[in-house]
């Protein structure tokens, strides 16, 4: 029996002015979103199990916390709201108009090794858009991924931008067995050139191949990029998202929020639901992405409803990491009242919306 | 300025070298200085000193934007980070040694239905005997690991082996080779984007060396 003195490993307690600054930066990130039109959604802290495992694929589904209910039903502590969202969205709300836009906030968890401020229990505010394809939506996602760092006084943070698409129409036309493409997947996302190397030695790729597969891990920056892949890839998969990416590009430009974008085709990580567009938000100097999300098409159709859907989440933990000038925590200043002359002064100043302190 | 976390010990001199070919100088000698905290001449680069295992960490965590470390201590730690380059020094292997090379099927001279191995290596062990399918105890052990099978601690071992002599004088030899070693540079995913114009220019540099 462990002490009652200690803490689970990756649990924390938030207390006081930490806790006051934690609620503020909730309230400020979810006015954003409010001020978009998306209504909150309060999802259960635990669900069946297999809601998850359908929604984030295999893999991650070991960092569940699993427990089994009276009646012997596997069910799951939450480690994600977009599958919880999704569902909901497929059933109870598949007769409402669409496109339905929902914002939720709370914590998660799942068994991982803490780390970079995030416990095993942590917290996720986010937004998913139902219903909307195409470049529209995606745009609406970013801007107020923007609209949020802005809102908060963040400096020097950047959105990095790519696509499934484009990796997958690379990879469509191999035919080569799954373990080589996660072979190739594996030192593709830590970006190792001599690993690629001596795996296009074994495989049976053509030059013009191998050529894609080396320039991948460098196609980040800026606008040049597209064009620059425009050269190497002429599957339509892969052209059609760089012509998507172009666009959001060229609004981002016309609205003078360029400089926040940053175009990176050689991002190819992330839960197997992502189907389209994929980003992760950078803040300078913080080790940790801050934000990421996606457009994920296929998973409301995973829980019986076909729409697309697109979504991002904030990382809590991370952002209360990073300055926010603008976030202001207000002070509590309350009236020092002595109760050796009755509670009539303390009543009477609460009644006309005054902070009391009882001295005791 | 990008801080840059080197391994104290035998990477130290190659890692120096390579960077003050790429261009950036470290005033003081840091090899024989006991301080932990370097700027370069231009002040365009701070390096830090850390134990080899320690590097992914500092890497991973962003406390350093990058770091050179060995291919076998990445491996180890798990660490989420970029790994561009190969900086082709540091050659060595992560092998399976025994007292004598008789395959891994056969369990060596023993009545135990589960192998122990000694390593300093448990998660790269570990990943090793799981992905074939072979049950063993994993031994922890901290250096001077060539010891345990010879006095029977351990029927295996999982080292680092550069020439070999060490095992050969022991009277141990190679039973597999788990994978190739050699230094890397490693790179913080966030300072990779967020400080792209610098890193890739450190990279290039690097490069150029190397070749």
């Amino acid at each position: 029996m462990k002490s009652y003195t200690q803490i689970p490993p990756g649990t924390q307690i938030v207390i006081g002015c930490a806790a006051r600054r934690r609620r503020v930066l909730e309230r400020t990130i979810c006015s954003v979103f409010e001020g978009w039109s998306y209504e909150e959604i309060i999802p259960p802290i635990f669900d069946y199990y297999d809601v998850f495992v359908k929604g984030m694929g295999s893999g991650p589904e070991e960092q569940i916390y699993r427990f089994i209910d009276r009646e012997g039903n596997i069910l799951a502590l939450r480690p994600e709201f977009t599958s919880l969202v999704a569902k909901t969205v497929a059933t109870r709300l598949a007769n409402s108009p669409k496109p339905i836009r929902l914002y939720y906030s709370g914590e998660v968890l799942r068994f991982e090794k803490p780390k970079g401020g995030r416990q095993r229990e942590f917290a996720q505010i986010g937004i998913e858009h139902y219903g909307g394809s195409g470049k529209t939506a995606d745009v609406e996602v970013l801007l107020i991924a923007v609209e949020t760092f802005q809102r908060l006084g963040i400096q020097g943070f950047q959105i990095n931008l790519g696509s499934v698409d484009f990796f997958g129409g690379i990879v469509d036309g191999m035919e080569f067995p799954a373990d080589q493409i996660t072979q190739l997947k594996d030192v593709l996302n830590v970006k190792d050139q001599s690993g690629l190397e001596a795996l296009l030695e074994h495989l049976p790729l053509g030059d013009r191949r191998k050529k894609i597969l080396r320039a991948v891990p460098h196609l980040t920056g800026d606008k040049a990029v597209i064009a620059e892949a425009r050269e190497l890839v002429k599957n339509p998969r892969s052209v059609d998202a760089l012509d998507h990416l172009e666009e959001i590009y060229s609004i981002f430009e016309r609205l003078d929020l360029a400089q926040h974008l940053t175009i990176d085709l050689g991002e190819i990580r992330g839960f197997d639901y992502y189907s389209g567009i994929l980003f992760r938000a950078y803040v300078r100097d913080l080790g940790f992405e801050v934000a990421s999300g996606g457009r994920y098409d296929g998973l409301p159709a995973a829980f019986g409803e076909d729409l697309p859907a697109v979504g991002f989440s904030f990382s809590v933990d991370r952002l209360e990491q990073i300055v926010t000038p603008t976030l202001e925590i207000p002070d509590v200043e309350a009236a020092s009242i002595d109760v050796d002359d009755g509670f009539d002064k303390a009543l009477q100043l609460r009644r006309s919306g005054k902070a009391v302190k009882l001295c005791l | 300025m990008l801080v840059i976390a080197l391994c104290k010990g035998r990477f130290l001199a190659p890692s120096l070298d390579l960077l003050t070919e790429a261009g950036i100088r470290f005033p003081e000698d840091i090899a024989s200085s006991r301080k932990l905290i370097f700027n370069s001449e231009d002040h365009s680069f701070r390096a830090v000193l850390v134990k080899p295992a320690d590097v992914p960490t500092y890497v991973e965590y962003g406390a350093a934007d990058m770091g050179i470390a060995g291919r076998d201590v990445i491996l180890e730690s798990r660490a989420d980070v970029l790994q561009p380059l190969d900086l082709k020094f540091g050659y060595c292997k992560i092998a399976v040694a025994g007292a004598n090379g008789i395959s891994e099927g056969a369990p060596p001279n023993t009545s135990r239905p589960t192998i122990r191995v000694a390593t300093k290596y448990p998660r790269i062990t570990m990943d090793y005997y799981n992905s074939r399918g072979i049950p063993v105890e994993i031994i922890p052990l901290s250096g001077s690991i060539e010891l345990a099978p010879l006095i029977g601690l351990a029927d295996r071992i999982v080292d680092l082996v550069e020439t070999g002599r060490t095992l050969k004088d022991n009277g141990l030899e190679i039973v597999e080779v788990i994978a190739e070693s050699s230094a890397r540079l490693l790179i913080n995913r966030a300072g990779y984007q967020t400080k792209r114009d610098e890193v890739l220019q450190l990279i290039q540099a690097l490069e150029k060396v190397i070749r």
